[in-house]
């Protein structure tokens, strides 16, 4: 895999312990720093302990889909994730999709649109859904436990077209053409094996996963994710996003559970509410990110500050204090979100929201959280839950025999 | 000779061969051999003036033509033709890209064709004798010859079905022509590709109300289903009765003098199935009468007949595709079974979108299995 030459990533690799960017602590040289600030291009590597697209700096672009298998049968299965696992090697490397016949008189093995376009970090990631391990393929075994279909939440206007599936499929790079085309050749390899039952494209990355990344903003213009969990930040990976062997189950060891969730924003009447309102809804000035209680966008928040007439200067029901680690016993998730428009609805209005993203160690860290807010968020008012789905999402492929989710079948 | 852009040709037709101009070898001539064959080149330079073939002349057997715009924003194809069909083309090149497409000829006289330049039309000869060109693999010619029947029966068959509908048509008898309509189409449905090849003719029989550049030039099988269910009158459907038989009649006497390359054969089956995921499942083609699933099952039928032929050839060179495509034709055809209700199907009205999306998901696995024969049989 010719990934050195490309960015400055490949150089660094994955080390062993796990982490995609081994070089942003604080003590390194500057020589080992980044050249240039994610965002870039280039490539991330895809072999490692760890799957690239969790931990690795949060691209700019997303195009997501869920699959059904349409075949019963274990070896297609089988089939699929080595012939997937090869593309994606491929195309995370800059190349094309590989098994070009001599012929011209058949479609070439490519769809061609990324050809002469830079990699852009991409990285493709995988995941199982509950329903993978119905029985259809002798998995019903090798389910974890925490892999169920998520509860009804508080919140939730789900679109049974937007749920669920066999398997996830993240892609994410700088280039939203540079993931189309991942996820399209993905879909087209897949033909026969697997339909496609929901896809997602997002654009603008909603929360930074690196301390080399400054924070995004939402579509609600403000900035999110300022405490999300660092990539870098080994200890809180292992303690909150990293399957250990708690699951049980040995082919998830160093794997992830992904939620994710389609929030449809109702723009119109969030754009219509007044400045002060929509910071205390999130607990954040606008313009700097700050929390109300401080100057700058990294202060930390004071939950226990409060006014002149003695009311919380963050209100009870500010997003930022019910989801905030203080208030859910230091619980925490790495978010990796996108913002996402599908045009506009039926009754003309913007059909856009956040393409919510999470990873952690048990989908029940999302649970909680959820149960929490959106119960009592003020953010409410102005969103629903319109989509979902769980995946748990395997270890890395060490090299080049491997295969995704290859400890399943052994 | 000019095309109407009509919707229903497809992106890659099936480009029939005369009995006269052309053996049937397998003559996708592969990029390796391309590059040795320097001496068998054919340079066709397009500009706004024409198309001239440079040599003008070749020796009989294999020949790659590589068509250039150099600088014409009027012109992007060029076609090599006999006696009024396409042999060989390559389409939608902008100005300053090339493309290629190799056939092997035989001696004769053959037109190189360019529409919308000043001058469309150029001669090119092939020299020598027959016997240079070559001999076709035999398992080959025999699908060749096994399609070639295929073919002139389907078509044999689609002038007899399509007389009695016309002439209910012409008699105003709405309730017999709209009992006849369905099952007369099936047999164009089945060897769409080919009729696709010969220019005009496809729109002219085939289009839809939106292929058409003007609506009043507008006949064809499509134009009569209009009639019979949407208007409900027969009135001013004489002429257009006597237009189709006429151009049915045409298509059968183009079919008889027609033969085909086995890759040709396999990507007008693709070609058959890319009809039924754009204009069938869509519920498009047969928007008035809602007969979409004849057309359907006329497709499925021509393209799986396009692939028995070519099964034995490709058994040879790769059992394992040849084992996946039948059971994908199996789940098709099982599929299919669902909607045939006492020996007929039910109007496509009445299915669902959850149906449709099936019926998407199975057509689309099979057409990406079936374009990859091609490559294995030429």
């Amino acid at each position: 895999m010719a990934v050195s030459r490309r960015g400055f990533l490949g150089s660094l690799g994955l080390a062993g312990a796990g982490v995609a960017v081994a070089s942003c602590s604080k003590d390194d040289t500057a020589s080992d720093r980044p050249a240039k600030a994610p965002g870039g291009s280039g490539t991330v590597p895809f072999h490692g302990r760890h799957q690239a697209g969790i931990a690795t700096p949060t691209q700019d672009q997303l195009a997501f889909a869920a699959f059904d298998l349409t075949t019963r049968s274990r070896s297609d299965l089988i089939d699929l994730l080595r012939t997937w696992t090869t593309a994606v090697v491929a195309m995370t490397s800059g190349q094309p999709v590989l098994g070009d016949s001599a012929s011209d008189q058949v479609p070439p093995a490519d769809t061609g649109e990324a050809a002469g376009l830079d990699p852009n970090q991409l990285t493709v990631t995988i995941g199982f859904g509950p329903s993978l391990f119905d029985g259809r393929f002798g998995l019903a075994s090798r389910r974890p436990a925490a892999l169920a279909d998520l509860p009804a939440l508080p919140g939730d206007q789900l679109d049974p077209g937007r749920c669920g599936g066999d398997i996830g499929i993240q892609a994410c790079a700088n280039d939203p053409q540079v993931a189309f085309h991942a996820m399209r050749n993905l879909n087209r390899l897949a033909l026969g094996t697997a339909s496609m039952r929901w896809s997602q494209l997002g654009f603008g990355k909603t929360a930074s996963t690196s301390a080399a990344q400054a924070t995004p903003r939402n579509l609600m213009g403000f900035k999110d994710g300022t405490r999300n969990i660092r990539g870098e930040d080994l200890a809180t990976m292992s303690k909150y996003v990293w399957v250990d062997d708690e699951s049980g189950q040995s082919w998830l060891n160093g794997g992830s559970y992904l939620v994710a969730r389609r929030i449809t924003m109702n723009i119109e009447s969030w754009d219509h509410d007044f400045l002060a309102d929509q910071q205390a809804v999130f607990g954040r000035h606008k313009v700097t990110g700050a929390p109300l209680t401080g100057q700058q966008e990294f202060d930390k928040p004071d939950f226990h500050a409060k006014d002149k007439a003695g009311e919380p200067v963050i209100p009870v029901d500010a997003h930022i204090r019910l989801a905030s680690r203080e208030n859910n016993g230091g619980l925490q998730i790495l978010r990796r979100g996108y913002s996402f428009t599908d045009g506009m609805n039926a009754r003309g209005q913007l059909d856009a929201g956040l393409f919510f993203l999470a990873y952690q160690k048990d989908p029940k860290q999302f649970v909680a959280l959820q149960r929490k807010l959106g119960s009592m968020d003020a953010l409410n008012e102005y969103i629903s839950h319109t989509g979902s789905a769980v995946f748990a999402c395997p270890p890395g492929v060490r090299d080049g025999n491997g295969y995704w989710g290859e400890g399943l079948f052994t | 000779m000019s095309r109407v852009s009509a919707g229903v040709r497809l992106a890659a037709p099936m480009a029939l061969v005369a009995a006269s101009g052309l053996l049937l070898a397998g003559c996708g001539v592969t990029e390796s051999t391309k590059a040795k064959a320097g001496s068998n080149g054919v340079t066709i330079s397009v500009t706004d003036d024409g198309c001239l073939p440079s040599p003008n002349s070749a020796k009989a057997g294999p020949l790659t033509f590589t068509v250039k715009n150099k600088n014409s924003s009027h012109v992007s194809e060029a076609e090599l033709m006999q006696n009024g069909l396409i042999l060989g083309e390559k389409e939608n090149l902008t100005p300053g890209l090339s493309g290629s497409f190799s056939l092997r000829l035989q001696p004769g006289e053959y037109v190189v064709n360019c529409p919308n330049a000043k001058n469309d039309q150029a001669t090119f000869t092939v020299t020598g004798k027959s016997s240079d060109t070559g001999t076709a693999d035999e398992s080959a010619q025999t699908a060749v010859d096994a399609y070639d029947k295929y073919v002139n029966n389907q078509a044999k068959t689609l002038v007899a079905r399509v007389a009695p509908f016309v002439a209910a048509v012409k008699a105003g008898d709405i309730v017999k022509a709209k009992s006849l309509y369905a099952p007369a189409r099936t047999y164009y449905e089945m060897i769409e590709p080919v009729a696709e090849s010969f220019g005009d003719l496809d729109p002219e029989i085939d289009a839809r109300v939106n292929d058409v550049a003007n609506p009043k030039q507008w006949t064809g099988f499509h134009r009569i289903e209009k009639a019979l269910w949407q208007d409900n009158s027969l009135a001013g459907m004489g002429p257009m009765a006597d237009k189709l038989s006429a151009d049915i009649s045409k298509l059968q006497k183009l079919t008889a003098s027609a033969k085909f390359q086995p890759a040709q054969i396999a990507n007008g089956s693709v070609g058959l199935l890319d009809e039924v995921a754009k204009s069938k499942i869509t519920g498009e083609e047969d928007r008035y009468s809602h007969t979409d699933l004849w057309d359907f099952d006329a497709n499925v039928a021509g393209a799986r007949e396009a692939f028995a032929v070519l099964q034995p050839v490709l058994q040879k060179k790769d059992p394992k595709l040849v084992s996946t495509i039948n059971a994908q034709f199996g789940t098709v055809l099982k599929a299919l079974e669902k909607y045939r209700q006492g020996g007929v199907y039910v109007n496509y009205s009445t299915v669902g979108a959850a149906d449709r999306r099936q019926l998407t998901t199975i057509v689309t696995a099979l057409s990406e299995s079936l374009s990859k024969v091609a490559g294995e049989i030429v």
